[in-house]
């Protein structure tokens, strides 16, 4: 089992905004951004950008995807999937899950696929 | 009777985003790319990171080389040198003919040389293609006198890449600020003294005559008499679009190959998308040919719409970025026309700029390093929202919660 880490309370990221774990934190090298998505839900991914360096959590965040502050590639929160150029590469998931208050972040367990 | 084949002539980002859009959206006949660069490769980073070395070739390719096999179409080294629209076919440099139930024509532009004696030199450079910047990059020694002629965003660019190879650099344009109908004049005329404050030389004249002496030396002489001495001299004043290959088929063209909202030529088998087209509106009226690289996308998965009969993509106001001297510029819709200019300043300095029309509507805005606040703008622009000069010119206010 990977224990999760307690990244704060859901009270933390308001809806549209997003936040970084440094990768000290997450321990998996590479920051990951927790996203507050409109439908009120919490979504991970690497925080750098596919394409070149970005950090996605000061991307626009819209529904339940993100675009890039620098070329605006967009990124589906749910499935990382990379919807438009100039990204090409998927961003990576990460497992978010809301315990309480708290948010609790699996680094590198892939997020379950959500159902539309 | 269904579409079964395309060839596109260009494989750079607009024709790329033809070929992927058309396979996204379901077509599985015959996908073909002629392009004499091969593998599609992305140009901004040409004259940044790539210049800089911080990128090498493979790491600006669209995609990877694979993808193309993956998706079943084929790239193929050529040029294409002939079109006959009611075939429809193109023939490459070898010879070989390929037919196609339509052509798209994406061939981009070359870069304009000044029409001035000696702006035909070999020795004075241009920068527009991978081999461009590897002869560029070849040259900049520390130490080098480097004169670049047009300080738009490509030599703006240069300019600021080239400080870190130690050259010493000279930026002449024949105004002062360049770049303000792109961004305003108070933005503009700030991104023109950052040049000054990282040790570029500024040079406000019309060049006249560029020589060069046995010893490789370049004079630039100025209209106003004065001449400027450099070992590198590169020419950045935007491209002419490639248009030669449609005007002998004969189609109309017009400082670009003239297309209907749908991309499409004036012949129905032929469109064209990216740098090298201009959009004809139904009334006549001719727009501006963009040669931004977002327009170049936009215009891609246009034509696979249209060419699928699918309906076509809106877009949303026109946006480009630049990157010099450790900021990010951004703008978005037209700071050109009527209307107010606003400037939004942080501790006195302008950080966005925006044009406002009399009509209380966003018609422009520009920002350096301004985060998500062009990205805002754009919305508003996109959605109409009536704006409030004040909220504007405050930067306490967020320009994304005006947006929502
Ligand atoms: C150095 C540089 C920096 C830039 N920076 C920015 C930036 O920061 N932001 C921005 O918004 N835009 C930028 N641009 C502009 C942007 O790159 C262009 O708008 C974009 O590349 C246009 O895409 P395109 O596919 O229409 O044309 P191109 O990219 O020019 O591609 C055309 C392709 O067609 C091929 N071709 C030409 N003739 C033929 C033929 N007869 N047969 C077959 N193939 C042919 C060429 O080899 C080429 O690969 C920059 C451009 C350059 C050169
Ligand atoms: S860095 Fe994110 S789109 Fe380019």
């Amino acid at each position: 089992m990977i224990n999760p880490i307690n990244i704060g309370s859901i009270d933390d990221i308001d809806e549209g905004e997003a936040k970084v774990i440094p990768s000290d934190e997450t321990g998996t090298g590479e920051d990951i951004a927790v996203f507050h998505a409109e439908d009120g839900n919490f979504y991970a991914l690497n925080d750098n950008c596919t394409h070149e360096t970005a950090s996605l959590a000061d991307g626009w965040i819209e529904g339940t995807e993100v675009e890039c502050p620098i070329h605006a590639a967009k990124f589906c929160l749910k499935k990382g999937t990379a919807l438009c150029m100039p990204a090409t590469q998927d961003a990576r998931t990460h497992k978010v899950e809301v315990s309480g208050n708290d948010l609790l972040l699996y680094p590198n367990v892939p997020a379950e696929p959500v159902e539309a | 009777m269904a579409l079964a084949s395309v060839v596109i002539a260009g494989g750079g980002m607009a024709g790329f985003t033809a070929a992927k859009s058309l396979r996204a959206k379901g077509f599985a006949g015959k996908l073909t790319i002629v392009d004499p660069e091969g593998i599609p490769y992305d140009r901004p980073p040409l004259s940044k990171d790539y210049l800089l070395g911080h990128r090498d070739a493979e790491q600006i390719q669209l995609i990877d080389a694979g993808w193309f096999a993956d998706q079943d179409i084929e790239v193929i080294e050529s040029k294409v040198v002939d079109l006959d629209p009611e075939a429809p076919a193109v023939t490459l440099a070898d010879g070989t003919v390929l037919h196609a139930d339509k052509v798209v024509l994406a061939t981009g532009g070359t870069a304009r040389r000044l029409p001035i004696p000696g702006g035909q030199l070999p020795t004075v450079l241009e920068l527009r293609t991978k081999q461009d910047a590897d002869h560029l990059r070849q040259v900049l020694q520390p130490g080098i006198r480097l004169a670049i002629i047009g300080a738009g965003l490509i030599g703006a660019e240069v300019a600021s890449s080239a400080l870190s190879f130690g050259a010493s650099v000279t930026l002449i344009d024949p105004v002062d600020p360049p770049l303000v109908p792109a961004v305003g004049e108070v933005l503009a005329r700030r991104l023109h003294q950052m040049h000054v404050a990282n040790g570029v030389k500024l040079v406000t004249g019309i060049p006249t005559e560029i020589s060069v002496d046995a010893s490789g030396q370049h004079a630039i002489t100025l209209a106003d008499g004065s001449s400027i001495l450099a070992d590198v001299v590169l020419v950045g004043i935007g491209i002419v679009a490639d248009t030669a290959l449609a005007a002998a088929s004969g189609l109309d063209t017009d400082n670009g190959i003239l297309v209907d909202e749908s991309q499409r030529t004036s012949h129905p088998n032929v469109y064209a998308i990216g740098d090298t087209a201009r959009t004809r509106l139904s009334d006549g009226t001719l727009l501006r040919r963009a040669e931004h690289w977002e327009h170049a996308m936009n215009t891609g998965e246009t034509v696979a719409a249209a060419l699928l009969e699918a309906q076509l993509p809106t877009h949303g106001a026109s946006w480009f970025w630049s990157d010099r001297h450790g900021v990010h510029v951004e703008g978005v819709g037209s700071m050109l026309g009527d209307g107010t200019l606003v400037t939004r300043e942080l501790d006195g300095i302008p950080v966005a700029a925006f044009r406002v029309t009399d009509e209380g509507l966003l018609a422009g805005c520009a920002a350096i390093d301004g985060g998500l606040l062009v990205r805002a703008a754009r919305r508003i622009i996109d959605k109409n929202k009536p704006v409030n000069v004040e909220q504007l010119a405050d930067p306490t206010i967020d320009l994304k919660k005006l947006a929502r």
